[in-house]
């Protein structure tokens, strides 16, 4: 019997840990925010957090935030959000890991009565309001920065985020428009799925084929900083690399010397709105369907206030 | 008095088979009545328990594939690269515009075919362990599912198509609330499982099964073809991964490239807990569904508690570990005496 005790203890010793992690919920408006990615593996979604969670304070409304183990798990974000829409909250504030798979429990909060934003990528479901940045203007912001730092005809690439997300498509599509636009040469479109490492490896694939770069435009700036990694390893300098994001890993590098510009979204006020607007639903009042959160570009001048 | 002592004992050696048998089931029980303790109003609630059934759903296939092929003493690794690319294929399949019963049917003989590939390839090319073989089709059947879609999602499915991961079996003629629905896929579940108890208790190729993974050698002097079986058994794996598929489309209305993406490490998980031996021959059915069940609650009730995914993640692979570990107590409790 032995082992009946150890199990037991085990247990109970396993409950007593997750039960200290159980917040006590009281009449206030529960509103829960469910992101892609751990704050912790991305700062942009460190800045959601930290918005979200300032907002909600401000507010008083009981904030949960969940966010899969790894960006990209589609699934886990779906069975969060299930057992969380069971246990029962109030508002939701969603930013989509896949907007096709996310849609039938987003439809289903919605009949349940839980009002549904989307934060930072639009779902496709219809009537639902978003919030976040015009990623195809803002993309085209950096396109035009890249056309006036290089010479009409130059080669130029992009690195695309994970290709089944709307936020990477706009984004391509958007830099493609600038850079197409201002008669630059776009010799390679390929996806580094938002990631530093991929990204270093497919810039080293571009560069092996296309020495003459003089541009690259990464979706994000994880991985534009991939590409600058590679460019460092090719010993390739004065090459334009516009980020997108304005994370304090590439303000620091803009300040290096080492990033040209990267496109700041304001991902605070995604946070931030994410909740002032849900908790506005769960009220009962009624809301634009697109709330642009902005965009602006960060070069040496301004990348400070980024760190 | 010494007689007492001795009734005890053998009372408690009686109980050993059972505790053998059952241990898994004794911890999926401790695990539901904590939980129940721990979020009393939402837990054992209709809603949260469909729930952990529709998210346990195809998962508890592929991990019933993966069960098959280690009790031969063998693995797929590729299971969610199958289930990936069948669904992209019935995707594919379903906007063309084909009849409801060809979708359905084209992820469960895809998924087939592809397990059979698994199959042949081990056996013909003399892999010197499946993992290799099934190593290879991940990223082969994975690159194909990304191939034929553009990597890009393709969504929107029929009702009919999406009926075994997504419908719904009213149960208000028995005074339940609308709510109180059944879904499709528990009845699929145990469906599946209990003919998969039937076909490896009841079948002779079944027990043969169990044989291979007991002693290949013994097996083939025994007269047993080894590598028919290996590809039945790899096919069936398959097949069992076209069904996740199809629950998958069921559930997500999408065909989308990151699907079943590490799921194979998920199923593997599930039998190991469930009580399935690396060394083959060993481990039961009814083990496995445990197994699936227990890291659908453990997610399901950390969910709840808000606990974060990281922690979630250092709780399964512990739970992986503990597992084992009573597994091993178990056996020395059997050999002791």
């Amino acid at each position: 019997m032995n082992i009946i005790k150890k199990l037991g203890v085990f247990f109970t010793s396993l409950f007593l840990m997750l039960s200290i992690s159980v917040a006590s919920s009281f009449a206030e408006k529960t509103i829960l925010f469910s992101i892609k990615g751990p704050g912790s593996g991305n700062p942009f979604w460190a800045s959601v957090e930290k918005g979200a969670a300032e907002e909600a304070k401000k507010l008083g409304v009981k904030l949960i935030m969940i966010a899969p183990p790894q960006e990209g798990d589609v699934q886990a974000q779906v069975n969060q959000l299930e057992d969380q829409i069971a246990k029962g909250v109030d508002a939701i504030a969603l930013a989509p890991s896949d907007p096709n798979a996310l849609a039938p429990i987003v439809d289903d909060a919605i009949k349940n009565g839980i009002p549904v934003v989307f934060v930072d990528t639009k779902g496709s479901n219809e009537g639902v309001t978003f919030i976040g940045t015009n990623n195809e203007n803002g993309a085209e912001l950096a396109a035009k920065f890249i056309c006036e730092k290089t010479p009409k005809g130059s080669d130029v690439a992009i690195l695309t985020g994970i290709e089944s997300q709307s936020t990477a498509l706009l984004r391509r599509d958007g830099a493609a428009k600038g850079l197409k636009g201002c008669g630059l040469n776009i010799v390679a479109t390929q996806t580094a799925e938002w990631d530093t490492a991929k990204a270093r490896s497919v810039t080293e694939a571009i560069l092996a084929k296309n020495p003459n770069i003089k541009a690259i435009f990464g979706s994000n700036d994880n991985m534009a900083l991939g590409a600058i990694q590679a460019l460092k390893d090719a010993g390739m300098k004065d090459i334009t690399v516009v980020g997108f994001d304005a994370t304090p890993d590439a303000a620091n590098s803009i300040l290096a010397g080492e990033m040209t510009a990267t496109v700041a979204q304001f991902s605070y006020n995604m946070g931030a709105y994410g909740v002032k607007y849900a908790l506005e639903l769960a009220n009962g009042k009624k809301i634009d369907p697109n709330i642009d959160t902005g965009t602006q570009l960060v070069t040496k001048e301004n990348a400070k206030d980024f760190k | 008095m010494e007689i007492k002592e001795i009734n005890k004992e053998s009372l408690f050696l009686k109980s050993i088979p059972y505790f053998e048998k059952y241990g898994i089931l004794i911890v999926l029980i401790i695990m539901i009545v904590g939980l129940h303790f721990l979020q009393p109003e939402v837990f054992l609630s209709w809603r949260n328990i469909t729930n952990i059934f529709k998210q346990v759903s195809w998962q508890s296939m592929l991990a019933l594939g993966v069960f098959i092929v280690i009790v031969t003493a063998g693995i797929d690794l590729s299971v969610g690269s199958i289930m990936m690319l069948s669904l992209m294929v019935l995707a594919i399949t379903a906007k063309s515009g084909a009849e409801w019963y060809i979708v359905v049917l084209i992820p469960l003989i895809l998924g087939m075919l592809c397990g059979m590939f698994n199959g042949l390839g081990i056996v013909f090319l003399r892999m010197p362990h499946p993992f290799i073989m099934t190593l290879g089709t991940l990223y082969i059947f994975r690159g194909a599912g990304n191939l034929i879609s553009g990597g890009s999602p393709i969504s929107g499915f029929t009702d009919e198509v999406r009926f075994i991961g997504n419908g719904r079996i009213d149960l208000t003629w028995l005074g339940l609330d609308e709510t109180q629905y059944l879904p499709v896929s528990v009845i699929l579940i145990a469906s599946v499982f209990f003919s998969m108890w039937l076909f490896l208790n009841h079948s002779r190729t079944g027990k043969w099964i169990y044989a291979i993974g007991g002693n290949p050698n013994a097996a083939r002097a025994a007269g047993i073809n080894v590598d028919k079986i290996l590809v039945i058994v790899y096919s069936l794996c398959g097949l069992l991964s076209g069904f996740g598929a199809l629950i998958l489309a069921g559930r997500a209305d999408s065909g989308y490239p990151n699907a079943g993406l590490n799921a194979e490490l998920d199923a593997i998980a599930a039998c190991i807990i469930g009580g399935a031996s690396f060394f083959g021959g060993r481990g039961t059915v009814l083990g496995v569904f445990a197994g699936v069940m227990i890291m659908g609650i453990l997610r399901n009730g950390l969910n709840l508690m808000d606990v974060s995914a990281f922690w979630q993640q250092v709780f399964i692979g512990a739970i992986i570990v503990i597992a084992v570990y009573i597994d091993v107590l178990r056996k020395d409790l059997g050999t002791r005496k």
